[in-house]
């Protein structure tokens, strides 16, 4: 990728005081080209075949015999595949792109040391692709987010080792005194995810612990790793995006600090509740109850913080795509949060502990809640990096609607399916296969509705291409969704 | 926020104290369980498992069978579980200690399987060659469960073969001890044996010597399985294991499960016909002078879930002794294992 090649944007010059300030901005967002380009660039490739390879699961569900004689395209294996690429492939770099760029904009400094950012993508693109090449052959562990082997675990881990040491650099070269609310997210994921990492390693394959332990570290591996790595940059974003799109301050910072302290140490205690009744001493599925409980504090403050700050402006998303996107997704955290509760409560987990409602909580994280503001942040963000405008205003609704609908019908028919089909499986008049055959027509649904979100993510890397290519348009103005009234300045 | 040294020390102590709350103190309270027995030292449980079974763990991690099976019974109280003959009783941390990767899973895409090598047929758990026999070392398994698992084991085995009609006298005889075709190393009572073939080496040929997991017998004329008009070998037996495998639909029409054609090999019949060779009913049935065999794998798979049962009891664990259609005796459980008219006339719990 030949990121150099794109003319940078001409910082927009105004005869006010903030002259400096912006031509500041612009240099640092040139700064910051490159490496996150190259993360973006990736991601989506990573986007791209993982949907691919999620709308064969999908279809292989209710149509078992599609291609299944060959082992490495065996239900079994596309689908770890599929859950690793948007796990490590997409939704990690697509994070890691914005927190790169989130964090030289925040600590006010040119981006310092690009090689390491440079070479931590490669040796995690190369950790990746071998990683699901290991699932398919047949070497995966069986552990649900932990499947890559060892060996790809370690590269993993060195290429964010050069990445997270970058952060705390790029930290510490920071100007100014204020701590904006969007860095403790940011450095809370930077530093939390190493350590939730080399500890679910150690843990379940260096040192591993005995019997059922291996299944609880296995879900308080990926339940951290969704709240603590892919939540906290996705709140982060919110924070930051929100705010700077319509130009006003954050409603109470008083909030938001209870919001990230309640956060962090709350939703860290929620990973046991996949687990109900599960063979485990009680209080530790009974207090990660309590802590999804308790989890609803940050969604309150979090959301009551985003919904002040919006007040009076939610017409603006009519015309800024980032705002959209983001506040779809700031949304869905709230829905997220209420849909993991519930599910949680022991009296429902009985009925739906074993069904498609756990596979649409998931799915409710990492695409209604992280994906949908990590899309909205690189609608803000490629512009600034490529020096064009996104190209055509429909493709971008395009997207929206068909992400949106797409992500909220697949929710739909993998929560109603989930209910019915735990509603089966406690009724011992019905025998166990009838449970699937009332969930089979949800799965049809559900890959519809995955067609939805194909047609989304190739419009949105087409339109990406464009802008790589230098396609965009040439313009001091952003692409508006929608053209902008006489009344409606500013924001973007 | 005021100052970094909050801010550092908040992030790293909210994590901390998750992973000392989550993952330390659970790993000091039952990370190092040892496995029970009775006063005399004896009827240990649970007891390691052969090197065929650890080798088929990494073939159930490798094909992603736990993304929909589970591999946990819940209690009574919450789930009907222990209804649908899943367990006799709830899973208890105890079970899994020799476990390594643990699939308790969180999909039932599938049946639960934390039992299904209790369910075998009880000729196929007594029997000196199951195919989780491959090491000397005496199985987790055992064979002297008390007999409501014999039963709850036996019984679901039967409704769904009602169509299959498996002449009973067959699997009763080969239930009883006396039937046992390998007497060497007479089993300790309480142990179940697994002696059939010193080495797991050997294991892997298919000799008609008795050592391959689809119970050889079975498969030539005459052998202690009924000849079914479905020709299918009884439910949850390692036969039946292989065939469901191969073509998840010629047992349940219905069944998404995928097949694993990939672990088996289709070969021309070369002199005679293997003794393990898959027995297919007609649309997946080899073309004539052609035959389908477990690969290696394949076999490790099977003794894997032929080895996974959970029915002998735990001190700290009640078991549910009054099942339906638990017989008392492990007369009763043979029994129950061929589908006498009463039996079949049962609500199915398990169709594949």
């Amino acid at each position: 990728m030949n990121a150099t090649g794109i003319p940078l944007k001409e910082p927009e010059v105004s005869a006010a005081a903030g002259d400096t300030e912006q031509l500041e901005r612009a240099y640092i967002d040139a700064s910051t080209r490159v490496p996150v380009l190259m993360f973006y660039t990736s991601a989506i490739a990573w986007l791209i075949l993982g949907t691919l390879l999620a709308g064969f699961v999908s279809w292989k569900l209710h149509s078992p015999d599609l291609l299944g004689d060959v082992s490495f395209l065996t239900w079994g294996r596309v689908r770890p595949a599929h859950m690793n690429i948007m796990v490590y492939g997409w939704a990690s770099m697509a994070g890691m792109g914005t927190a790169i760029w989130l964090m030289a904009r925040l600590c006010r400094t040119v981006l310092r040391f690009p090689l390491l950012l440079v070479a931590g993508a490669a040796f995690w693109n190369i950790g990746v692709l071998i990683g699901v090449g290991a699932i398919l052959l047949g070497d995966s562990t069986g552990f649900e987010w932990l499947e890559f082997p060892r060996y790809v675990a370690v590269i993993l881990f060195v290429a964010y080792t050069l990445m997270g040491s970058w952060a705390v650099v790029m930290f510490r070269h920071r100007r100014g005194d204020q701590i904006y609310i969007t860095q403790w997210y940011l450095l809370g994921a930077f530093l939390w995810f190493p350590w939730l990492y080399a500890a679910g390693q150690l843990m379940l394959f260096v040192v591993p612990v005995q019997g059922v332990l291996q299944s609880a570290i296995g879900w308080w591996y990926s339940n951290n790793l969704l709240f603590l790595w892919f939540g906290a940059i996705a709140l982060g974003s919110a924070y930051y995006m929100i705010p700077k799109v319509i130009g006003r301050p954050v409603y109470s910072y008083h909030l938001a600090t209870i919001g990230f302290w309640t956060y962090a140490l709350f939703s860290s205690w929620t990973g046991m509740t996949r687990l109900v009744d599960g063979p485990f001493p009680a209080w530790m599925i009974t207090a990660s109850i309590a802590a999804t409980i308790l989890a609803m504090i940050p969604v309150a403050t979090v959301g009551l913080n985003h919904h002040m700050t919006m007040q009076g402006y939610f017409p603006l998303m009519r015309y800024s795509p980032t705002l959209r996107f983001t506040v779809f997704g700031a949304m869905s955290y709230t829905v997220f949060s209420v849909v993991g509760l519930l599910i949680s409560l022991r009296s429902v987990a009985s009925y739906v502990q074993f069904t498609d409602a756990s596979i649409a909580y998931s799915h409710l994280g990492l695409y209604a809640f992280f994906t949908m503001v990590i899309f909205g942040s690189m609608y803000y963000i490629v512009p600034r990096l490529v020096g064009r405008e996104w190209r055509y205003a429909s493709l971008i609704k395009l997207h929206f609607w068909a992400s949106a609908y797409g992500i909220g019908l697949m929710i739909l028919m993998l929560l109603a399916g989930g209910f019915l089909q735990g509603a089966d499986m406690q009724n011992p008049a019905l025998s166990f296969s009838e449970s699937i055959e009332t969930v089979l027509p949800y799965l049809r649904g559900r890959s519809l509705a995955g067609i939805l979100l194909t047609v989304a993510h190739f419009i949105f890397a087409y339109h990406f291409g464009l802008m790589l290519l230098g396609l965009g348009r040439t313009s001091t103005v952003p692409t508006f969704l929608n053209p902008v009234e006489a009344e409606i300045s500013g924001g973007h | 926020m005021k100052g970094l040294a909050p801010l550092f020390l908040g992030i790293f102590g909210t994590f901390a104290f998750s992973w000392v709350g989550l993952t330390v103190i659970p790993n000091w309270q039952i990370g190092h369980l040892n496995p029970e027995s009775d006063e005399e030292g004896t009827d240990i449980y649970p007891q390691p498992q052969s090197g065929m079974f650890h080798r088929g763990e990494r073939v159930y991690a490798a094909n992603g069978c736990v993304y929909c099976h589970s591999q946990q019974v819940r209690p009574d109280y919450v789930a009907n579980d222990i209804e649908r003959k899943w367990g006799n009783r709830r899973s208890a941390p105890r079970d899994y200690i020799f476990e390594r990767p643990v699939f308790l899973g969180k999909m039932r895409m599938g049946q639960d399987l934390a039992n299904i090598g209790a369910r075998a047929p009880a000729q196929e758990e007594g029997s000196p060659a199951p195919p989780t026999s491959a090491s000397p070392a005496p199985q987790g398994a055992t064979a002297s469960s008390p007999p409501p698992a014999q039963a709850v084991a036996a019984s679901p085995a039967t409704s769904p073969m009602k169509a299959a009609s498996p002449s009973a006298p067959t699997a009763a005889a080969a239930s009883s001890p006396g039937g046992s075709p390998s007497p060497n190393a007479s089993p300790p009572p309480g142990q179940r044996t697994g002696v059939a073939s010193p080495s797991p080496g050997q294991m892997a040929n298919t000799t008609p010597g008795g050592s391959s997991p689809a119970a050889p017998s079975a498969q030539t004329p005459g052998a202690p399985w009924p000849i079914q008009t479905a020709g299918l070998p009884p439910m949850y037996s390692a036969a039946w294991h292989h065939v469901h495998l191969y073509a998840p639909r010629s047992i349940n029409l219905d069944s998404n499960m995928p097949s694993y054609r990939f672990l088996y090999e289709k070969r021309r019949i070369a002199g005679e016909r293997s003794a393990d060779a898959l027995q297919l009913s007609a649309a997946d049935a080899p073309p004539e002078g052609w035959e389908v065999v477990p690969s290696y794998d394949a076999k490790c798979l099977v003794a894997y879930l032929m080895g996974l049962n959970q029915s002998h009891p735990l001190k700290d664990v009640r078991s549910v002794s009054g099942a339906p259609a638990a017989g008392a005796s492990p007369a009763a459980a043979a029994q129950g294992a061929s589908p006498s008219p009463a039996a079949a006339g049962s609500p199915a719990p398990a169709k594949k």
